[in-house]
């Protein structure tokens, strides 16, 4: 598959031989590529809507942030002999950022918070910490560091969060369920046991899903781990627990 | 992005605290699959399918600990409280030792939940009273907020069923040999006070010898005959009356010898009892159970998924306890360690019950009514079959 976005590493990448399970990780790659590159866009877009050249400045710090994730991702995978695909287009990618663009149409830069920090990082956070724990030698390394500067993001965006909460908590929850209806349902189709309506568009072959038990994962374990992430990070902004569980009870499996 | 974190005044945060104060917050777990598969169902809503068991299996260990819904109860004098139902959602099979680390911590989360919610008191049902049964360590800081485990009126509950099924039997509770089982627990050992002075004699059953040799002590102190043992074989007569109050992860408890026509309460959550075992004689009942006459109410509605009872408005008399002390506006650990209920504490704790109209629930076991009064007969009690195991 060609890449929709060319990667630039200045890194030296020492390429081994391929190792045994290169291509299940060239999928899971270019999930985490995509994902980045797609956060990159989506703070990109963030800046044009920020008032405050403060805000335009951390839009664009955030938007090459999440750029160094995807090369570091890319250059894992010149790392075990495999070249990470990307497609911002794909399935589950094309319609996620159609939400997020949907919000920066209305100017609503709350909503691109809730999205981008609260839904897609959550996702990324748990999955990224799962990953980094099964995947070998700096293959893992990269994935939990990334996790972890991921959350260091969610931490920033909660506070602003919970303040624009604080002042309509009805009006504010209503805005995060209706953002949830539009990206939660696409993101757990993502991690489904099986992707029911077709091929994802990033796998370089046959669906790589029922092969992660190869590598130490499970479409099971990711999914559970994202969920979980999701509801704890709605609780932290202050959601009611029996709400959110109503929310995330009536996602699709 | 920094100036949109604009500060929230104090006047937000005050209102939105009081939005969200509750007086009382019920903890609990779920003892079968098949319950938990329905609380998912009612989650879910009626318009969207049930979720096979399989998945229900493999999404449930990863909901973290937190309010299901709320909870509202009025009293007999009119007075009403509200509160919430926290699951600590505990897999049903993951009740034994083995899970004891991670079991507890859902229990602490659910508890700091609870205490995040304003509620004033928290009654800890099933296993998550072991939070306060001599851990107190383990609680999470908290002002405002007390605990009880609520064992003081499922002790009253137990001992007022047995009675009562006594005298439906026409038995005399006095010529009786009571035996308990996990009688050194809290709510054994609470039992063993209140009905050894009026039995013939008492067989104690618990795994700790020391524990049993200190209650039989105690017990025999007041002139009562007391017979011990660790293993059910060991005991030297036939009982006519059982108490089953151990902590058991299933219900796998075989009793072995009793007396003929025994009267047996299992108070166990989940069940003692093995539902196979051989009892054909016996008349076995569901012990710890209250009746609220001023009703309960679940938003979302949990009717009879929550409660799984074939009467109306019955619950554990552990959630009851909290209940019952919120609606007294008592707001005080009133069950707290183990090993400390007495005679005087179950009176006391019976007294408030009933003056909020919360008295001992009908009794039935898994065939269903023993008594016929308030059967639950709405169809939102959805596919509970009366099967050991998912009737709490």
């Amino acid at each position: 598959m060609e890449s929709l976005v060319s990667l630039n590493c200045a890194e030296q990448v020492v390429c081994s031989s391929p190792s045994p399970n290169a291509s299940i990780w060239q999928d899971i790659l270019a999930q985490a590529v995509t994902g980045e590159l797609m956060a990159a866009m989506n703070y990109s877009a963030l800046s044009t809507i920020c008032d405050d050249p403060e805000e335009v400045a951390d839009a664009l710090e955030h938007a090459q942030g999440e750029q160094g994730h995807a090369a570091a991702f890319a250059a894992e995978g010149r790392k075990i002999g495999v070249d990470v695909p990307n497609n911002i287009n794909a399935r589950y990618w094309k319609r996620i950022r159609e939400a997020f663009m949907r919000s920066i149409a209305e100017r609503d830069f709350m909503a691109c918070l809730i999205v981008q920090e609260i839904m897609l990082e959550s996702f990324a956070v748990a999955s990224y910490t799962r990953v980094g724990k099964a995947a070998p030698g700096s293959l893992g390394k990269t994935f939990a560091a990334i996790a972890a500067e991921e959350e260091g993001h969610i931490e920033h965006a909660m506070e602003i969060l919970r303040a624009e909460r604080a002042r309509d908590p009805q009006r504010f929850d209503d805005k995060v369920y209706r953002l949830h209806l539009e990206v939660m349902n696409t993101l757990t189709e993502m991690v489904a046991k099986e992707c029911r309506h077709g091929q994802c568009d990033l796998c370089h072959s046959s669906c790589v899903k029922p092969s992660l038990s190869e590598v130490g994962l499970t479409t099971v374990e990711l999914r559970g781990a994202s969920l979980q992430q999701y509801l704890k990070t709605l609780d932290a902004l202050g959601l009611p627990g029996e709400v959110t569980l109503q929310w995330v009870a009536q996602l699709p499996v | 992005m920094g100036r949109a974190a604009a500060s929230v005044t104090a006047l937000e945060r005050r209102t939105l605290e009081r939005r969200t104060e509750v007086d009382f917050a019920l903890i609990g777990h779920q003892e079968s699959w098949r319950s938990a598969a329905d609380v998912l169902a009612v989650l879910r809503g009626a318009e969207r399918a049930r979720l096979p068991d399989e998945e229900i299996r493999e999404i449930f260990p990863w909901i973290p600990p937190r309010a299901v819904c709320n909870v509202e109860i009025a009293s007999a004098t009119g007075a009403k409280a509200r509160g919430l139902y926290i699951d600590c959602f505990i897999p049903p099979d993951r009740l034994d030792c083995d899970y004891l680390h991670d079991n507890v911590g859902r229990v602490r989360a659910a508890a700091a939940c609870a205490i995040n919610r304003g509620a004033r008191i928290v009654s800890l049902g099933g296993f998550s009273s072991i939070l306060i049964e001599g851990n107190f360590d383990q609680l999470p800081e908290r002002s405002g907020t007390v605990f009880t485990t609520g064992n003081t009126l499922t002790v009253a509950f137990i001992v007022q069923g047995i009675r009562k099924m006594c005298a439906l039997d026409g038995r005399e509770i006095s010529k009786s040999t009571l035996l308990i089982i996990g009688a050194t627990g809290d709510v054994g050992s609470g039992c063993a006070r209140c009905l050894t002075p009026f039995v013939k004699r008492v067989m104690l059953c618990a795994r700790n010898a020391e524990r049993l040799r200190t209650l039989a002590a105690e017990l025999e102190a007041d002139g009562s005959e007391v017979e011990i043992a660790t293993r059910l074989d060991q005991l030297p007569f036939a009982a006519d009356i059982v108490i089953c109050a151990a902590s058991l992860a299933s219900p796998s408890l075989r009793l072995g010898r009793i007396a003929p026509e025994a009267i047996i309460c299992d108070a166990g959550y989940p069940k003692n009892l093995n539902p196979r075992g051989d009892m054909t004689d016996a008349r076995v009942f569901f012990g710890g159970l209250g009746q609220i006459a001023g009703g309960l109410s679940f938003m979302p509605d949990f009717k009879g998924v929550l409660n799984r009872h074939p009467f109306l408005d019955v619950a554990h008399g552990c959630l009851l306890e909290g209940m019952a002390l919120a609606l007294a506006r008592r707001f005080e650990p009133f069950s707290q360690g183990r090993g400390l209920i007495t005679r005087e504490r179950v009176e006391e704790i019976e007294t408030i019950a009933t003056l909020h109209g919360i008295h001992l629930a009908p009794l039935f076991n898994a065939e269903g009514p023993l008594e016929g009064m308030r059967v639950l007969t709405s169809n939102k009690r959805p596919e509970v079959g009366f099967a050991p195991g998912n009737l709490k």
